[in-house]
């Protein structure tokens, strides 16, 4: 019993601690991430190694992307129609496969397959390279690993995923099409045709604002846990596992928010 | 003679526990010092704090008697850490470079490739990525790359850890030899006694992150400390 209310006693104090903990590390990430987006704006650049990242981030994450939308269009044909069909709106098929995969599901999904595909690969890349010392290597040449190592990665996310998404917005209407054409016998000119009436700009755009900011996520999440890896091999894949969760739930999170933002516009 | 870099009363702690405590030492200009210790006795940290690549909590670290590392600012400290070359335990080699670029990544006028001859490399093998050569062949690279980058004060951590008996005195022989053609002053970190022996000046021997013999090479032979002794003779 003194037990129970020995240890009732010490509950405000694991309270505060991990209160503390929490405050601390958003603290921590977020004068890091400062750090990493003034990396960006500073010397020295390089736009070589940007543009091999661009080639690592965007365009070999294109078949993973490609297949992803692709597959996604030709299910939401298909469950849009089960639905719409019970109460004759067949004809509003073409809209919602447009409208869901512009706006939500080609930037999310692409999102996520990047952080699995690109954002772990960052992580254990720049992971391994602190626990073998390159990154201190990197400061007795005179090289700041953050510009090095950060900067092109970030840069590179930026531009990736904006264009990901745009194929995955293309692929998957198209996986749309192919259903709704080959399987439910649409007419293809009406299919197109109620599909460029209705799309709206703002469909687009907000899409490929939604993977800008995602692409930013993936790839600081990626450097962060990296650069923060110790221990060995052990550490570099507890680094890749965290960056690859906290990227998703990220990017969920700011999804809602971004969503919200858009939705009042 | 002058200290190059003068460390007083270092104290450097991970949480609450102490690494390195009250440390005292001089390293002198073209001078070879080895820093010998157990595993974990703080030898690493300490170069890196000397090199300005660990913050420490207590004392000073003097260089050339002009600044205290620890007030360097970002850029101040980036230079301090640029007169420093560092011969990594595991080479430290980037994976995704080839060993030509590894080599000059520093050097931005015309490659000098004497310095493949002062390593003992061939030309044949710039190409190749660090995977695809041996740890010996690796540690030449690490070297040739420290040296590139024409540091002030040499760092060689364990360079003939994870070596075979044979490469390890090759390794040696080439430390020594490039200490004597290009008088270096330098720092090397080992527990390999045949190193010592090979080309360092004087010895400094940490115990639970304090100095507990310091002396010249020769000195050795008559060394009292029992911890010093039974490190020489491998009995720790």
């Amino acid at each position: 019993m003194q037990n129970f209310f020995t240890n009732l006693l010490y509950l405000p104090k694991n309270i505060g601690r991990l209160t503390y903990f929490f405050f601390d590390s958003i603290g921590f990430k977020f004068i890091f991430f400062l750090k990493c987006i003034k990396s960006c704006f500073t010397p020295d650049y390089y736009p070589d190694l940007v543009l091999k990242q661009i080639i690592k981030i965007g365009y070999n994450s294109l078949p993973v992307v490609g297949m992803t939308a692709i597959f996604t269009g030709m299910v939401l044909a298909l469950q849009s129609y089960t639905g719409f069909s019970r109460f004759s709106a067949e004809s509003a098929i073409p809209n919602v496969v447009v409208l869901s995969i512009t706006r939500e599901l080609s930037p999310v999904l692409a999102g996520l397959m990047v952080a699995g595909r690109a954002g772990a690969a960052i992580a254990a890349e720049i992971g391994t390279m602190k626990v073998t010392e390159q990154i201190d290597a990197l400061k007795t040449l005179s090289t700041n690993p953050l510009n090095y190592l950060v900067a092109p990665r970030i840069i590179a996310g930026l531009i990736s995923l904006p264009f990901l998404v745009f194929v995955g917005d293309i692929v998957g209407v198209f996986g749309g099409y192919l259903i709704c054409v080959y399987v439910l016998n649409f007419n293809p000119e009406v299919f197109l045709v109620n599909i460029f009436n209705f799309v709206e700009f703002i469909d687009v755009f907000s899409g490929l604002v939604k993977a800008s900011v995602f692409g930013l996520i993936i790839t600081f999440m990626g450097c962060y846990h990296g650069f923060h890896a110790s221990g060995g091999a052990q550490g570099v894949g507890l680094a890749t596992t965290y960056s690859v969760v906290s990227s998703s739930i990220m990017i969920l999170l700011f999804n809602y928010i971004l969503t919200s933002i858009f939705f009042q516009i | 003679m002058n200290a190059k870099i003068k460390i007083r009363n270092l104290q450097k702690k991970f949480g609450s526990k102490t690494v390195l405590d009250n440390l005292s030492l001089e390293i002198f200009e073209n001078e070879s010092l080895a820093i010998i210790g157990e595993s974990g006795s703080g030898k690493s940290v300490l170069t890196k704090c000397i090199n300005g690549l660990t913050e420490y909590n207590e004392g000073k670290i003097i260089y050339e008697n002009s600044y205290d590392v620890k007030n360097l600012k970002t850029e101040e400290k980036r230079l301090h850490i640029s007169k420093f070359g560092v011969l990594f335990q595991n080479s430290a080699l980037f994976d995704s470079l080839n060993v030509e670029k590894n080599i000059f990544f520093s050097c931005s006028e015309k490659k000098d490739f004497s310095i493949l001859r002062d390593v003992g490399l061939d030309k044949s093998i710039l190409s190749k990525m660090p995977a695809e050569i041996s740890v010996g062949v690796q540690k030449r690279v690490g070297l040739a790359r420290a040296i590139m980058s024409k540091p002030k004060i040499l760092i060689f951590d364990e360079p003939t850890t994870g070596l075979d008996p044979v490469i390890a005195d090759q390794i040696n022989k080439l430390i020594r030899g490039l200490v004597i053609k290009k008088k270096l002053t330098t720092i090397t970190i080992t527990h390999d006694m045949k190193s010592v022996y090979e080309y360092a000046d004087k010895v400094a021997f940490i115990k639970n992150g304090k100095i507990e013999w310091y002396g010249q090479v020769k000195q050795l032979k008559n060394c009292k400390n029992i911890y010093m002794k039974n490190f020489i003779s491998g009995k720790i």
